[in-house]
């Protein structure tokens, strides 16, 4: 490759571009994960599968559903695919063991037809091992249809806009959990979750941006498609970058602590909530590190971070009982703040502060970096020629900057008291 | 009254190279201030320019001005550069600010005069030359300040009576009209004299009479 071949980067957001994409999962290992899961679905489905009367669907959830997907920090760690297996059935035809068995059986006879190890029996979902080389495994989470009940709980709870918006909560689910008393019991109030709804409503907070991606990207690749057949994970919007670039600060900031470090929901939820459909990631940021701290709520003293399809469920739970994951969060986003700000506001583009690149994993940068700018530019001393040169533009942006006040109307003079 | 966490909200982000912390009855403000273009989050080039400064926040601002002192140096301290001795920037006349602008916020500060104050520096330095214009030293700066925030002509009579008026709570109608028509307020100017009262509360009139007059 020579030199001309590269794509240059020539502003901060060229090279957070270039890092977020580097700690992003790589197309070919989503294509693999999607082709996979894919595969499960259909062996669910297939003629002589004990469940193919209830339809089965497996779908993603989390961040393989919000395109939000970070590499492991380590090559030895796995990317978890979660995933929901929904049935077309009822709880009258389910015990909520009934359901995890049934679709454990399933599962464990297609792990066994692949030469794989049997599926692990968690608390809620049933996880499929696969072999060392492919870095990732699944977590199926057995679902029933339970949109009715949750959308009269919103009701009763006076979310009444929720309610009737079935995009947000007309997918809701009943899931299992067999830490529960009645898990074997013939009941009606199984645990829910809504990962459909809440993907709606991130998708929400970034339609116009979204929309604007794919217009970009069939321009780009020559596509003559409309928008709308455009699959969303073809494309990448500033607020899913933020996200990411974000959840890689958290991973490299608690890599010793990984038990108290802030939740990905939390984060990601925060940080749709601020994103106010900015163009760009370093705007992205700016807005998201600026304020995403005031969408966590007071709730009699209980600091809550709402599920934003259900408002009852606080994402923050956990920070009552353990004090240090709150202070862990501010800690977080207090270091976040600082070494963003110092690379957008303080910096030029080709300068990574120290604490961004220790934060977002030297070695990642370094290959980022790397890749878009010409030699290893960073650190190298400038010529004299372009010092002076950079001297002439340093007056041209401040005759804009004085421009931009001149328009607008200066709100003040210089004076001297004596 | 002014708190550590609006300053620190207003630096956040916008000026990462300054901290601020509490001290008795003020916020303390101190780093690296960095000059750039509005409406810019990242310049490919950096920052315009940077100015090491401390600033004082006395708990009751906006109602007391805010001290700047540039610490690093670069400005000469000299009367015709706007900073006295001790590295203290005449930033601008205070009264003449809370008068002209609507949002008194330590932000808005931050974005607006401070902003205009040192990328001023910066263009004096590149061009020998006050890009928003200057005020008069001392006493004549300040009326010309308060003469622009009540939009009349500079004369200090008139300048004094008029903030005379504009220092009462209701300005009295018997007065006679600062117009100079000799008659009463009420039956000449009086429309005016209440929009510029509005424009100019009594608080604000009072300290720009007690700095022009001190025996007031
Ligand atoms: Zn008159």
């Amino acid at each position: 490759m020579t030199m001309h071949d590269k794509r240059l980067a020539k502003t901060h957001d060229d090279i957070l571009e270039a890092m977020a994409e580097a700690l992003a999962i790589p197309p070919s290992k989503l294509e693999e994960a999607r082709s996979r899961y894919e595969a499960i679905g259909n062996w669910l489905d297939r003629p002589e599968s004990t469940l193919a009367d209830y339809d089965p669907a497996i779908s993603p959830q989390g961040s393989f559903l919000l395109g939000t997907v970070t590499r492991p920090l380590t090559d030895a760690e796995e990317y978890d695919v979660d995933l929901v297996c929904r049935l077309n059935a009822t709880k009258a035809e389910f015990t909520q063991k009934s359901l995890k068995d049934a679709v454990g059986y399933e599962v464990g006879l297609y792990a066994k037809a692949h030469g794989m190890t049997k599926p692990d029996d968690g608390r809620r979902c049933w996880t499929l091992n696969y072999a060392a080389g492919a870095q990732f495994h699944m977590d199926i989470l057995p679902a029933l249809p339970d949109a009715q009940r949750y959308q009269t709980k919103l009701l009763a709870e006076g979310y009444r806009t929720l309610a009737h918006d079935s995009a947000l909560s007309g997918h809701a689910i009943a899931i299992t959990d067999k830490t529960l008393p009645h898990y074997d019991q013939p009941t009606e109030d199984w645990p829910q979750s809504n990962p459909t709804g809440y993907g709606a409503w991130f998708r929400n907070r970034m339609l116009v941006q979204l929309t604007e991606s794919k217009k970009a990207f069939a321009k780009r690749e020559r596509i003559t498609a409309s928008v709308d057949e455009i699959p969303d994970y073809k494309v990448k919007t500033p607020l899913q970058r933020a996200v990411q670039l974000l959840k890689r600060h958290r991973d490299c900031m608690f890599a010793e602590d990984c038990e108290h470090k802030p939740i990905s929901i939390i984060i990601t939820t925060l940080s749709a909530h601020a994103y106010n459909e900015e163009t760009t990631i370093s705007g992205a940021l700016q807005s998201i590190l600026t304020v995403m701290d005031r969408y966590i709520e007071d709730r009699g003293g209980a600091a809550w971070v709402a599920n934003p399809v259900n408002p009852a469920e606080n994402f923050a739970d956990k920070w009552a009982e353990e004090p240090k994951k709150s202070e862990n969060f501010d800690r977080w986003l207090g270091q976040a703040r600082q070494d963003f700000a110092l690379y957008l506001r303080a910096n030029a583009f080709d300068k990574v502060p120290e604490l961004l690149r220790e934060h977002l994993g030297p070695q990642l940068v370094d290959r980022a970096m790397a890749a878009v700018l010409p030699v290893a530019a960073a650190g190298l001393a400038a010529p004299a020629i372009i010092t002076s040169a950079a001297r002439a533009e340093d007056v041209d942006r401040a005759q804009h900057a004085v421009d931009q006040i001149n328009r607008a109307g200066p709100q003040s003079k210089p004076w001297a008291r004596s | 009254m002014l708190t550590l966490k609006e300053v620190k909200a207003a630096i956040a982000f916008d000026q990462p190279k300054l901290r601020a912390t509490a001290a008795d009855r003020r916020i303390l403000v101190e780093g690296s201030y960095l000059v750039s273009e509005r409406d810019v989050v990242a310049a490919p080039d950096g920052p315009i320019a940077e100015f090491n400064i401390r600033m004082e926040l006395p708990d009751l601002y906006p109602r007391r001005e805010p001290k700047v002192f540039e610490v690093g140096g670069r400005i000469p301290r000299n009367p015709d550069r706007h900073i006295n001795p001790d590295g203290d920037c005449c930033v601008t006349v205070w009264e003449n600010w809370l008068a002209a602008s609507r949002d008194h916020s330590f932000g808005s500060f931050l974005k607006g005069p401070l902003s205009e104050y040192f990328l001023g520096q910066f263009w004096f330095e590149k061009t020998g030359k006050w890009p928003f214009g200057e005020r008069p030293h001392g006493l004549k700066g300040l009326e010309e300040a308060y003469a622009d925030a009540l939009g009349i002509a500079n004369k200090r009579e008139s300048l004094l009576y008029h903030l005379r008026l504009l220092s009462q709570d209701w300005p009295k109608g018997h007065w006679p009209c600062p117009c100079g028509s000799g008659k009463a307020l009420r039956r000449c100017h009086h429309q005016d004299l209440m929009a510029m009262h509005r424009r100019v509360p009594p608080d604000i009139a009072r300290r720009m009479l007690l700095r022009l007059d001190p025996k007031n």
